[in-house]
């Protein structure tokens, strides 16, 4: 019997074939465009990415997505307090510049398709390193797009812990990114020199190795236009993530994200967890409810103990991982007074639990001590005048300056100060 | 040396460092994933990876080819035949100069679609009406007002393009010396 040889010098047929790419639109300058802008908006992304990623504090107890875990579980900065502002702005434009790059992404895959099935698939071991290289870059590119996308939906169509595997996913994009913008900055910019009509650019020396077709199709919508419609996408997709960071009177720019809340009045802004969903009832936080705080000295205090404390009111924004953020009025006790109360004066942290923590193990978290510290760190006990709803986090809720939506415990149940050893 | 180098590898020296280094960051990335569940994400990756450049690239384009077709062999015809008979319409094919018209929106309602599908198909297991206490019933409406939108502000252009080019084709019947 014969065993059927792949003969590498012959092209196969189908899509190996440069011929069987049509499309006018591909070129060099289409995908040098489309790669400056990535590569000029990529890095927001990235960057503001990592900076939301610090503003977990992922080395304070409770915090970690897992750390020590690799090499890159490095964080050189404490996370400020000031401006309240900062993590509503680096999550803001984590997603809403993400979302607006998505279909320049989607655009750019489609401008090197036929790149997947060039042939011989391997000319050269530099060639197949760069192309392992590609494979890196398109698989975690789409892996860090794709899973953030659909998680700012609240959908977490896999097994995995979403965090870890979008920060780690980071790292394996910005290398392979860093590699492929050193390696085609001069192809990109040559590219960048070829502009011209459809039909010029489409005859303009095409080979193996050009990207626009051997033998085009016809053309039937210029170029001009398809870029058009990828920045009207962009466009459309920013508002996405704009209106519900900004929020206000831009929020229903966002229609397609957490809109508003169903509450009324003054408890009228969105949630990401509501009671139902931490399975908090209304019985679990009653009269019979009591905050532990814990110091030097245990204490216990019920809510109107807390409410006979020195209330402040502060205006401050919460802001979520999904992107939108809120900013509220919100009166309560500080959190540095509750720290003195439990005997700890000098330089502590904060790690809360809360009802549901008691119940059904939901996590905790740390606050660091620059949070603990703040004037405007509040265990918050009303939001613009009225008392918390059972969804905003009644009894009691944290909320601190700069600090990641999720960071600010809703059901408070235990405040735990360590003081930090200097 | 360089010269040897470079005929053995395929490229100068700096492309092997570069890519040295890019494969060892992307390696503790991947070590990361390790301690996660790295045959969990490997599979999702290769999965998405598939889902876009195997089904929804060449369906797209499958779906594009065959909606236009009409347009295609107009264009293929060239430029001078048009004027001298302008195209009939037959059935739901689109002539030449409606395609960016029909297209365009089709591909802004696409994007809204595959950004949002969990919130628009209301995908299963999705928490998103158990977190935020919302509906997510009112997505896919939206969805369908905002295509409706797009082909609303399509259409308008699309008559004003061709208002226009009607009212220059009878400037240039009324003044033929101008021609």
């Amino acid at each position: 019997m014969r065993l059927p040889v792949v003969d590498l010098t012959r092209t196969p047929r189908g899509p190996f074939r440069p011929d069987f790419w049509r499309s006018p639109l591909r070129g060099p300058w289409l995908t040098a465009l489309l790669g400056l802008v990535l590569m000029i908006g990529t890095p927001i992304v990235v960057v503001t990415g990592l900076i939301s990623n610090a503003a977990y504090q992922p080395l304070l107890a409770g915090n970690s997505i897992g750390t020590n875990l690799s090499p890159l579980d490095l964080y050189v900065f404490t996370w400020p307090t000031r401006p309240v502002w900062l993590y509503a702005l680096t999550e803001g434009l984590h997603v809403t510049i993400g979302l607006a790059l998505f279909p320049v992404l989607l655009v750019k895959l489609w401008s090197v398709f036929p790149r997947l099935f060039e042939w011989p698939p391997v000319r050269s071991p530099a060639h197949a390193l760069e192309r392992l290289s590609v494979a890196l870059l398109v698989g975690s590119a789409l892996f860090e797009f794709v899973s953030g996308i659909v998680v700012m939906q609240f959908y977490y169509p896999f097994p995995f812990f979403f965090t870890a595997a979008h920060y780690y996913g980071a790292w394996v994009f910005i290398a392979a990114f860093g590699a492929h913008v050193l390696l085609k900055f001069g192809t990109m910019r040559r590219g960048l020199r070829t502009r011209g009509d459809v039909m010029e650019a489409a005859g303009a020396s095409p080979g193996p190795t050009s990207l626009a077709a051997v033998s085009p199709g016809p053309v039937t919508m210029s170029r001009r236009v398809l870029l058009g419609t990828v920045g009207a996408g962009s466009l459309l997709l920013l508002l996405q993530g704009a209106g519900g960071s900004i929020g206000g009177p831009f929020r229903f720019l966002s229609f397609f994200g957490p809109h508003g809340y169903t509450g009324s009045g003054p408890l009228d802004f969105p949630v990401t967890e509501t009671a139902a969903a931490a399975q908090i009832t209304p019985a679990s936080v009653g009269a019979a409810w009591r905050l532990d705080v814990v110091g030097t000295r245990s204490l216990q205090f019920s809510r109107e103990q807390l409410l006979a404390m020195p209330q402040h009111t502060y205006d401050l924004p919460i802001a979520c991982t999904e992107g939108w953020s809120t900013t509220q009025r919100w009166t309560g006790v500080r959190l540095r007074d509750l720290a003195a109360l439990a005997g700890v004066n000098e330089s502590a942290t904060v790690t809360s639990s809360t009802v549901q923590t008691d119940l059904n193990g939901g996590y905790v978290v740390t606050l660091g001590s620059e949070q603990v510290a703040d004037e405007l760190s509040l265990l918050a006990l009303r939001v613009n005048g009225v008392d918390l709803s059972l969804d905003h986090g009644y009894p009691a809720r944290v909320i601190s300056p700069a600090v990641p939506g999720t960071h600010c415990h809703k059901w408070v149940s235990k405040l735990a100060f360590s003081p930090v050893l200097t | 040396m360089t010269r040897r180098f470079r005929s053995s590898y395929g490229a100068g020296p700096l492309h092997l460092l570069v890519l040295i280094a890019c494969f060892a960051l992307a390696g503790a990335g991947v070590i990361g994933w390790a301690h996660v569940d790295l045959p969990g994400i490997v599979a999702w990756l290769i999965a998405v990876m598939l889902l876009y450049e195997l089904v929804l690239f060449p369906l797209s384009s499958a779906l594009d080819r065959a909606v236009f077709s009409r347009a295609r062999s107009e264009a293929a015809a060239g430029p001078g035949d048009q004027a001298a008979a302008p195209p009939r319409r037959r059935g739901w094919f689109i002539g030449l100069r409606a395609v960016p018209y029909v297209r365009v929106p089709a591909m802004l309602s696409g994007l809204l679609l595959i950004t949002f599908f969990p919130l628009i198909l209301r995908a299963p297991h999705s928490s998103f009406h158990s977190y935020t206490g919302l509906s997510d019933h009112v997505y896919f409406a939206r969805w369908l007002a905002a295509t409706g939108v797009l082909y609303g502000l399509s259409g308008l252009a699309y008559a004003f393009s061709v208002w226009r080019a009607r009212g220059t084709i009878e400037r240039l019947h009324s003044k033929p010396g101008k021609r």
